[in-house]
């Protein structure tokens, strides 16, 4: 085996990812308890990877002096969560709202307080593209270590409970072992590498958790799409209002009755429908409007970001009347986690995008948007305070779990793995393998039984090569290691979704198009026993809440 | 996707190693040259054009040039070879 330097480090808390969700949860520890000492590691570098950056910056807000939480749920669970939801965590992210705002200011964040009205009960701030660095520099002035380029592979565990992780730098291969009380993944959702945007969400945080055998929860509910220019491959927010087939039919009369804020997958299915009967291309027949990041004129750096990025696309497509296809953008993010974002390993927390579905808060709609503009980045800042305030309590008392040197060893090994190959399989073909699974559209969003069959057959082919997968170097490494876990969520999607008989929300099946509340108000969680991938139904414990399903 | 056919043009020449570029880079394109001081772009293949390495070089030195063909969205009609 090529020998690598090996480093250890020991901390209280150790906060996987330094996207949004991680560094608020580690000045929110740190401000609990000063004392603990936390260390984020990060693959990329923390404060500019994580996908705050990404152009959106719009932040939802909560009208609190006129509205309680429960407003919001009445509205929330029947239309978007369709009943799924845990309607108690979505409360107290409701409840925290204004609050969570102040707070990013008060740590430096600029927030552009232009009240921009979404509906009846919320409207839109905004933040720049430097959100993530000013929380990045807010954790350092406390006095948080930061390590970025340094990619993490396995969790480590003592018995059922969790005692650190393993890693390695992603440019010089330096393998590290990091000793901590509590373990916080932040690591962001599975987006199968499609949508430019938001292809660093590739999953490798939620295989890590499954294979310590973390429960996973709603993992069915992870493929956003929405409609993008064919050519220039830009987003068209808000444009399914104007889909016409080549008849020159208004198609969208088929699937809503008015003007909706936002897509839908009934949407998708329409786009997929009149394909399918030869009706397409389909168009969209308006003026094409700016997302919302683009209406919030005081960005030093969403607006170049945007216009940067038009300025390349434009020529492609005329601005009207351009064919539009459904576009994959994934957000699988299954970590179950409860609502002080506890996972079911002692000791190991999630927060943001890895756990938005598995923690219940947003229903049957894959993870941010979920139907809820600007509830990405406040999601990630929600479940990092909560996370990082309970993490800050749990180390007080807690002892350290004990480093187990096998379990270290055989990490290593198989971290290394692609390396010591001689040939082998590139793990872009993996990639690739899965994109052409999980993109049709048929196949992630609008599904049948006998699709999905098919496409658990090719994925066992799929799943075949992963053992002969080579790395060059380690780059090459990194995106073996991402592989793998794009099969696996592909292979949870599979499982889930043919469990589900019915559609619900988002989820939308051929064969079982109606919402089923007497047999499916149920979870479907999704465990690793013993390396087999097992899964089981759990009740929501809808009478608990205060929405209940109509009689 | 698997795409091959994207460009980054750097002009070295305003360039006064401030890393930014590298720092931004969300997906690892970017390599650091320490002795030279200068970025690397090693992985263009990877880049997913953002633009993000264009915007915070102060000096002007980045220019993304995707290549969105290579990169297209996969549909069902193109996986079944229409
Ligand atoms: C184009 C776009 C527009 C958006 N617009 C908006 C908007 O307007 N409003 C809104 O509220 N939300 C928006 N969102 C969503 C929002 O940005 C995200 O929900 C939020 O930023 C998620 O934060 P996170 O920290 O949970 O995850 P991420 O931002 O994905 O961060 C995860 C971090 O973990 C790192 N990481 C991953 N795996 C590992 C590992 N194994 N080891 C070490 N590090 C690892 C990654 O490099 C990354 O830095 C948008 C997203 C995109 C892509
Ligand atoms: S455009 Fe984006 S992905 Fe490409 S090199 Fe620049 S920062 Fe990286
Ligand atoms: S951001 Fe610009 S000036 Fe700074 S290192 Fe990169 S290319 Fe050079």
């Amino acid at each position: 085996m090529k020998q690598f330097e090996e480093k250890r480090e020991s901390c209280d808390i150790l906060i996987v990812g330094g996207g949004i969700a991680g560094l608020t949860a580690a000045v929110a520890a740190k401000e609990k308890n000063p004392d603990a000492s936390i260390l984020i590691i990060e693959k990329q570098t923390a404060g500019y990877s994580g996908k705050a950056n990404k152009g959106g910056g719009v932040l939802q807000w909560f009208a609190l002096d006129r509205i309680v939480p429960e407003d919001f749920l009445a509205y929330h669970v029947p239309t978007v969560g369709a009943y799924l939801g845990d309607q108690n965590i979505m409360a107290k992210y409701v409840a925290m709202n204004n609050d969570m705002i102040n707070r990013l200011e008060e740590w430096g964040v600029t927030v552009d307080r232009v009240m921009r009205p979404t509906g009846p009960m919320t409207y839109v701030v905004g933040v720049d593209l430097d959100v993530t660095l000013k929380v990045r520099q807010k954790a350092e002035k406390l006095g948080v270590r930061i390590i970025d380029k340094v990619t993490m592979s396995d969790l480590l565990k003592d018995g059922e409970k969790i005692a650190g992780a393993v890693g390695y730098n992603i440019e010089d291969g330096t393998f590290y072992v990091f000793e901590a009380k509590s373990v916080l993944l932040a690591t962001g959702s599975q987006n199968y590498r499609v949508a430019s945007m938001w292809s660093n969400g590739r999953g490798d945080g939620i295989a890590a958790a499954y294979r310590a055998g973390a429960e996973m929860r709603n993992a069915e509910f992870g493929n956003f799409s929405q409609f993008y220019k064919i050519h220039a491959q830009e987003e068209v927010v808000r444009g399914e209002n104007y889909m016409y087939n080549k008849n020159d039919q208004n198609v969208t009369k088929n699937f809503r009755r008015f003007i909706e804020a936002d897509i839908s997958s009934t949407a998708i299915r329409e786009w997929y429908e009149q394909m399918s009967q030869g009706k397409g291309p389909i168009k969209l027949r308006t003026p094409i409007m700016p997302g919302f990041g683009k209406m919030m004129p005081n960005r030093k750096y969403g607006i170049p970001f945007w216009d940067a990025n038009h300025a390349n696309a434009e020529g492609l497509d005329p601005e009207t009347n351009a064919e539009v296809v459904p576009g994959l953008v994934g957000e699988q993010s299954p970590v179950r986690v409860d609502n002080d974002m506890k996972t079911t390993i002692e000791g190991l927390y999630a927060a943001g995008d890895v756990s938005y579905c598995g923690s219940g808060a947003c229903g049957a709609v894959p993870a941010p948007p979920a139907r809820n503009r600007g509830s990405g980045i406040l999601n990630a800042v929600f479940a990092g305070m909560v996370a990082g305030d309970s993490q800050a309590d749990y180390v007080k008392d807690a002892v350290q779990g004990k480093i187990c040197e096998e379990q270290v060893a055989k990490f290593k090994e198989a971290a290394y793995a692609p390396l010591e190959r001689e040939e082998g399989i590139n793990p872009m073909e993996i990639i690739d393998d899965v994109q052409k699974i999980m993109c049709p559209c048929e196949n992630s969003v609008y599904m049948a039984q006998y699709r999905l069959d098919i496409c658990k057959r090719k994925l066992e082919k799929v799943k075949a090569k992963l053992p002969h997968l080579k790395a060059n170097n380690m780059h090459e490494l990194l995106t073996c290691h991402e592989a793998e876990a794009t099969v696996l969520s592909c292979n949870m999607h599979l499982e889930a979704a043919s469990m589900r008989k019915e559609s619900r929300g988002w989820f939308l099946r051929e064969d079982y198009p109606d919402m089923d509340n007497e047999n499916w108000l149920k979870w479907i969680i999704v465990k690793n026993v013993d390396g087999k991938m097992t899964l089981h139904t759990e009740d929501v414990p809808i009478e608990t809440y205060p929405i209940q399903p109509p009689k | 996707m698997i795409n091959t056919r994207h460009k980054i043009e750097y002009n070295p020449e305003n360039c006064v190693g401030c890393k930014l570029c590298y720092k931004a880079c969300f997906v690892g394109v970017i390599t650091w040259d320490a002795e030279n001081k200068k970025p690397v772009f090693s992985y263009v293949e990877d880049c997913e054009h953002c633009c993000y390495c264009q915007i915070v070089c102060k000096k002007g030195c980045i220019k993304v040039c995707p290549d969105f063909d290579s990169q297209s969205f996969r549909q069902s009609f193109d996986v079944y070879n229409r």
